[in-house]
């Protein structure tokens, strides 16, 4: 299938410890839309945008519990193909940035997650991945599958921006 | 045996127009601090463990052997490399967990997933 991006335009993370609910419009998760689907995350970007300096201490991490009732993405944020010649995915992922209840990050020392801390005042951090070396979601079981982009706890997070690139499988 | 490079992510951190990170935070992270103060950019190669897919920032300073799975032809993370030097260990590579997992999913739909740690 073709590769998507799944990107937020701006939104303020918040330092939130692993095993808490995040708040809506702190994160952005990603998860298979069924138990046999199969992501594959490429790349991660986030963009500083804050006006003063600001550590973002941020996390691609597995979730420890999934959320409940995702609320559907709405402009300025969006998902979707990299490629205008793609066709509809029957089931397409399920990507959000808000939820009834957010989700948690994983606590656990043999879950991944990907490190990605920068300076929000004017600072990018970018990570690729090599061919076959992607963060892989698996179905939907927790610590296993849906992964999400938060800050940890401590910094003094500010504004910023973000995109994940993925391929559904 | 083929080079282990070619398993290798890229990460860079710019700070070139920002005021960088604090020393702690960059070593927290995994970076050189060196590298990640106002006005620099932090590049690094990251590895990704075979057992449990978790993306590490390749250190070159490293002095200490780095541990290689001969069965996957792949480097591991350290929480992992210490898994597998216990007695009762069992090579369970992150692609044989995949496979447990949506092959139970199509078998039970409906059932609740036995993880099964990697």
């Amino acid at each position: 299938m073709s590769k998507r991006i799944f990107q937020a335009a701006s939104f303020t993370p918040t330092a939130t410890a692993d095993g808490s609910a995040l708040a809506s419009a702190t994160y952005m998760s990603l998860e298979a839309a069924s138990a046999t689907q199969i992501l594959n995350v490429s790349e991660i970007q986030c963009c500083g945008q804050a006006t003063a300096s600001a550590v973002n201490i941020m996390q691609f991490a597995r979730n420890l519990t999934a959320a409940t009732t995702p609320t559907a993405l709405a402009a300025p944020n969006g998902d979707g193909p990299l490629s205008g010649a793609s066709a509809a995915l029957a089931a397409p992922p399920v990507t959000y940035v808000a939820a009834g209840a957010g989700p948690q990050r994983t606590n656990t020392a043999l879950t991944a997650r990907l490190n990605l801390s920068f300076n929000a005042f004017g600072g990018i951090v970018k990570w690729f991945a090599n061919r076959g070396e992607e963060w892989q979601i698996i179905g939907t079981s927790v610590s296993v599958a849906p992964s999400s982009l938060s800050a940890f706890t401590g910094g003094n997070v500010g504004l910023m921006g973000a995109h994940i690139i993925y391929e559904p499988l | 045996m083929s080079s282990l490079k070619r398993h290798e992510g890229y990460l860079i951190v710019d700070h070139s127009a920002s005021p960088g990170l604090p020393a702690d935070v960059a070593r927290q992270s995994g970076y050189d601090p060196r590298h990640c103060g106002e006005g620099r950019v932090f590049e690094a190669a990251t590895l990704t463990c075979s057992h449990c897919k978790c993306t590490v920032v390749k250190n070159p300073l490293r002095t200490r052997d780095r541990t290689y799975c001969s069965k996957c032809d792949h480097y591991l993370c350290d929480v992992c490399a210490m898994a597998t030097a216990q007695a009762d260990y069992v090579h369970v590579p992150f692609e044989q967990l995949a496979e447990a997992v949506l092959r139970h999913a199509e078998k039970s739909a409906e059932s609740p997933i036995v993880l099964l740690s990697p």
